[in-house]
């Protein structure tokens, strides 16, 4: 006669209840659902998002392209951070949040019913504009991921924590202050240790929000080497307010502008030949 | 020309008196500490301080005897070992479900039911309706500070009638009493302070540590026991030393279900005494001046010592993660095998057990409440509360009495007392100034001081100074229990009172006199209103600071009438229904008439309680709505 609704949005009780059918469908360990062999990293198709009643993202649909740098760009609230968060369905965590429309990740639709959250991260590593190392060791804050995908074995975890530091570029400042906190480090030292945290389980794509708005020119510049030096091996979703920054690292650029997408090419054709007579007045600066 | 000047010696005076309010609490703890010890001397003199803390005999009985010496016959390390393993004991039962109690309610608690009645029977329908309406987290805050006001003697009520029960069918029909039981009431007592506390501590953890482990790919299961609540540590174990402290301390409830016997404990039902028990089972025995009074002075200076300790230690939990000792070297290997995989059954299962937490304590307190009511209310009759109280048929109306003066008296020398040291720390001090920390540090210590020892040093100070055992002492006495929380409650009001208020005030030419006054303290009032209901609530819930410093008689009406005279308050009575049962009516059997009158008086506490409650909660509504 009773029964118990739970209206809760993040969804740990999908996550489990269709662990056991994932486990079956990718031979084990239920993590690599996706399938990254095709040009295409990300497509996202006619998509929607409302906060309550205000819509914050319309009709969105892009694709970006495997290992190369997207940058995003546009006016203060224009929906920037929001899409990206769409992105790895962090804002299953804000309120009255809904998402119409398709994302397809790995050719499988995120916002499906089955779809595995903690598998999605883990695959969708996230860098926020405020660095977020936990209050941890360096050590600990590297393997505090392979730690809850079940990996224990100390050669296993030095191995990690080495090739993500190295892959950060972090490895000569940070190999001998492993066991100091991680919150003793500079900010652009904690930010980098946030991505090298976030390479640790081996992402195929990490999202940036404004990674560098919080930090000095010189690891700024650090940071941006970084990204360059990734595109081999990651995606890269980068959400910027710094127009030379979008320039000087993106392959590809976007324009937002009150919660749509203006324009989307190539980052050079955006910055030297944008169509769009808004986009154009944003990059010349003409714009509030 | 004048006026300038009046103002400012105003101001030059009124630093100094707000400075001797804020000395109060240095001179309260000194002058504790220091009454206590001196009466303690001749007990440490006469039976040895080695002999008297490593004796395993306790048993004043023996003193006339001539087989004993007196060295002999007052060890107290049996108590100070019960008081230890009740302590630890209850600790980590309470302390435990105390964490997960604040786990579920800052991750999972939902902020409402979502019941679902598909029937068609239109009163269901509502309940189900009205249950779906309730605040849970509103509920759940409101259910910790209840736990948190109930008076100590009803837990030990509720301990000798319900836990106690329970244990003995578990220990094959002997009695329930004992270090068990102990444990267990003492876990119930603790939970409100480590769940309130730990709760501040998980909820000042930053948002962003939770969103980086779940974008890592945890669930909120994993990101909360591995990432959040280790942040939240440093307050988490400041929570449990508290804890700790209050087990140590605490003695009404303790006394009501321990056995009494002054052994070691050779099992979970042995009974004890504790060090808290020791002093209040046998102080009404002890002679002015008698070595066993002295024994038991000296029992409260070792409790004190090792509350002092145990609250000082706080200090030495580090505050933040500073690194692990020693350089990590890796010896990683290139080859090894990397397979992610899905893990993490256990925080899940924690998840259940947190909820399962919040679930046990609010059934205890509706349990609780329900008991109590049901037990009292058939009891309550118009005559037990306000008709003539003789000797052999008390009745409430001299407890109204005392209690009353107690908490007018006790708040209007704390009131002022306390609002000053308020003002001076909040209005004077520099930020990060020697003094203040110092001054801080008192009055933490003050507020951690059991209230046995209250009671001892009220006992010893104003009972003496006042030729005996009378309300007023009590009260006196009452005045040093609450100032700690007059003083901060109001502090943390002052400090939210805007600086820009204060700017303007003073760009219009007021002094800081005037400033305080007429700008300050009326937008504090919040603050210092809700400190007066919480410090009536606390005065309405003390007995054992009350037993030794108003006394234990019950008494007539006009004798309560004058403060000079012993009259127990509300609690006190309610002790005494249990410590000294009405005698002697045959027919009916005195215990049980002490029962029943303490199950009507415990359902007026229990109002008044709830009274109080909402009051400040609908105090601390309007604040809110304000701001
Ligand atoms: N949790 C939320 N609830 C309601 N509205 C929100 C929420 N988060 C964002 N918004 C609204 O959605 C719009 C887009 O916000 P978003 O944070 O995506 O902007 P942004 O482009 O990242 O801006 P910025 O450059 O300032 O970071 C804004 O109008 C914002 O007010
Ligand atoms: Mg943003």
């Amino acid at each position: 006669m009773f029964s118990f609704r739970k209206k809760d949005t993040q969804t740990d009780k999908d996550v489990r209840s269709d662990r056991k059918k994932q486990n079956k469908q990718a031979g084990g360990n239920g993590l690599d659902l996706f399938d990254f062999s095709g040009d295409v990293a990300i497509s996202v198709r006619d998509v929607d998002l409302y906060y309550g009643n205000f819509q914050a993202l319309k009709k969105i649909s892009m694709d970006i392209p495997k290992h190369q740098i997207t940058a995003m760009i546009g006016p203060s609230g224009c929906g920037k951070s929001t899409l990206l968060k769409t992105l790895n369905r962090m804002n299953d965590l804000v309120e009255g949040c809904r998402v119409e429309g398709e994302i397809r990740i790995g050719d499988k639709n995120i916002y499906a019913r089955d779809m595995d959250l903690s598998a999605l991260r883990k695959n969708v590593g996230m860098v926020f504009q405020k660095p977020n190392p936990f209050p941890m060791s360096v050590y600990d804050n590297i393997c505090y991921a392979p730690r809850t995908f079940g990996i224990h074995a100390k050669a296993a975890l030095d191995e990690i924590v080495e090739r993500s530091l190295r892959q950060a570029a972090m490895w000569d400042e940070l190999k001998d202050r492993l066991n100091k906190s991680a919150l003793g480090l500079s900010g652009g030292q904690q930010q980098r240790l946030c991505i090298a945290r976030a390479l640790a389980v081996q992402p195929e794509i990490i999202l940036m929000d404004e990674p560098t708005s919080a930090l000095d020119p010189i690891s700024t510049g650090k940071i941006e080497e970084l990204c360059l030096s990734l595109r081999d091996s990651v995606t890269i979703v980068i959400v910027t307010h710094n127009m030379q920054q979008a320039a000087r690292i993106a392959d590809k650029t976007a324009f937002f502008l009150l919660g749509e997408m203006v324009e989307y090419g190539d980052t050079e054709q955006i910055f030297s030949a944008p169509k769009d007579k808004r986009c154009e007045d944003y990059i010349t600066g003409r714009f509030g | 020309m004048i006026k300038i000047n009046k103002t400012k010696l105003q101001d030059a005076g009124a630093k100094y008196v707000f400075i001797v309010c804020a000395c109060m609490s240095i001179i309260a703890v000194f002058g504790i500490i220091g009454y206590i010890l001196y009466a303690s001397i001749p007990a440490f003199r006469d039976i040895g301080v080695f002999n008297f803390l490593f004796g395993t005999l306790w048993n004043h009985g023996l003193e006339d005897s001539d087989k004993w010496d007196i060295t002999q016959i007052y060890g107290i390390l049996p108590m100070f070992v019960n008081s230890i393993i009740v302590t630890v004991m209850s600790v980590a039962i309470g302390g435990t479900i105390a964490v997960f109690t604040a786990c579920f309610m800052v991750f999972w608690c939902p902020d409402k039911f979502h019941l679902r009645y598909a029937g068609k029977n239109k009163m269901i329908a509502k309940i189900v309706s009205w249950i779906n309406q309730i605040n849970l987290r509103a509920f759940f805050d409101q259910i910790i500070k209840l736990l948190a006001g109930i008076p100590s003697v009803i837990y030990g009520y509720f301990g000798l009638s319900v836990i106690v029960p329970i244990l003995s069918s578990l220990n094959n029909g002997n009695t329930g009493l004992g270090i068990l039981a102990c444990s267990l009431v003492l876990a119930v007592m603790i939970l409100p302070t480590v769940a309130s506390l730990s709760k501040n501590a998980l909820e000042s953890v930053p948002q962003h540590y939770m969103e980086g482990a779940l974008a890592l790919g945890n669930t909120k299961a994993q990101a909360a026991f591995n990432v959040v609540l280790p942040a939240a540590r440093s307050g988490v174990i400041s929570a449990l030393i508290l804890g700790i402290g209050r087990a140590v301390g605490e003695t009404m409830a303790v006394n009501m279900v321990s056995g009494g016997r002054a052994l070691f404990p050779e099992g979970l039902f042995s009974y004890i005494r504790t060090l808290t028990t020791n002093i209040v089972m046998e102080m009404s025995e002890a002679g002015v001046g008698s070595t066993l009074e002295s024994a038991l002075f000296a029992t409260g200076f070792v409790l004190l010592v090792l509350v002092l300790i145990i609250n000082l230690s706080i200090n030495l939990v580090p505050k933040e993660f500073k690194g692990k000792r020693g350089n990590k070297v890796l010896k990683g290997d290139a080859g090894a095998k990397i397979v992610f995989r899905k893990k993490g059954i256990v925080p899940e299962v924690l998840k259940y057990v947190a909820v399962a937490c919040g679930a046990f304590i609010a059934f205890t307190l509706l349990y609780l409440i329900a008991f109590v009511l049901v037990s009292g209310i058939p009891h309550i009759t118009w005559n037990f509360l306000f008709g003539e109280s003789t000797l052999m048929s008390p009745t409430l109306l001299p407890s109204f009495i005392s209690t009353g003066y107690t908490i007018l008296i006790a708040l209007a020398i704390a009131l002022p007392f306390g609002v000053g040291a308020a003002i001076y720390l909040s209005e004077y001090s520099k930020p990060g100034s020697k003094v203040v920390s110092v001054i801080r540090t008192f009055i933490d210590t003050l507020a951690g001081i059991p209230s046995i020892i209250f009671g001892l040093f009220g006992y010893l100070l104003f009972a003496t100074l006042l030729g005996g055992r009378c309300t007023l002492a009590g009260a006196f006495t009452m005045v040093l229990v609450i100032l700690p929380t007059i003083i901060r409650s109001t502090e943390e009001s002052l400090r939210a009172v805007p600086m820009s208020l204060r700017e303007a005030s003073y760009g219009l030419g007021a002094g800081k006199f005037r400033t305080i006054f007429k700008i300050v303290l009326p937008n504090a009032f919040a603050g210092i209103a809700t400190a007066t209901v919480l410090s009536i609530g606390r005065i309405v819930g003390e007995s054992a600071a009350l037993v030794y410093s108003a006394g234990m008689l019950r008494t007539t009406v006009p004798n309560a009438l004058n403060p000079m005279n012993m009259a127990p308050t509300l609690t006190v009575f309610l002790y005494m229904c249990w410590a000294e049962p009405v005698a002697a009516n045959p027919v009916t059997g005195a215990a049980e008439i002490g029962l029943n009158q303490a199950y009507a008086t415990a359902v007026v506490l229990l109002v008044i309680t709830f009274l109080l409650n909402l009051i400040v909660f609908f105090i601390e509504k309007s604040v809110k709505k304000k701001r």
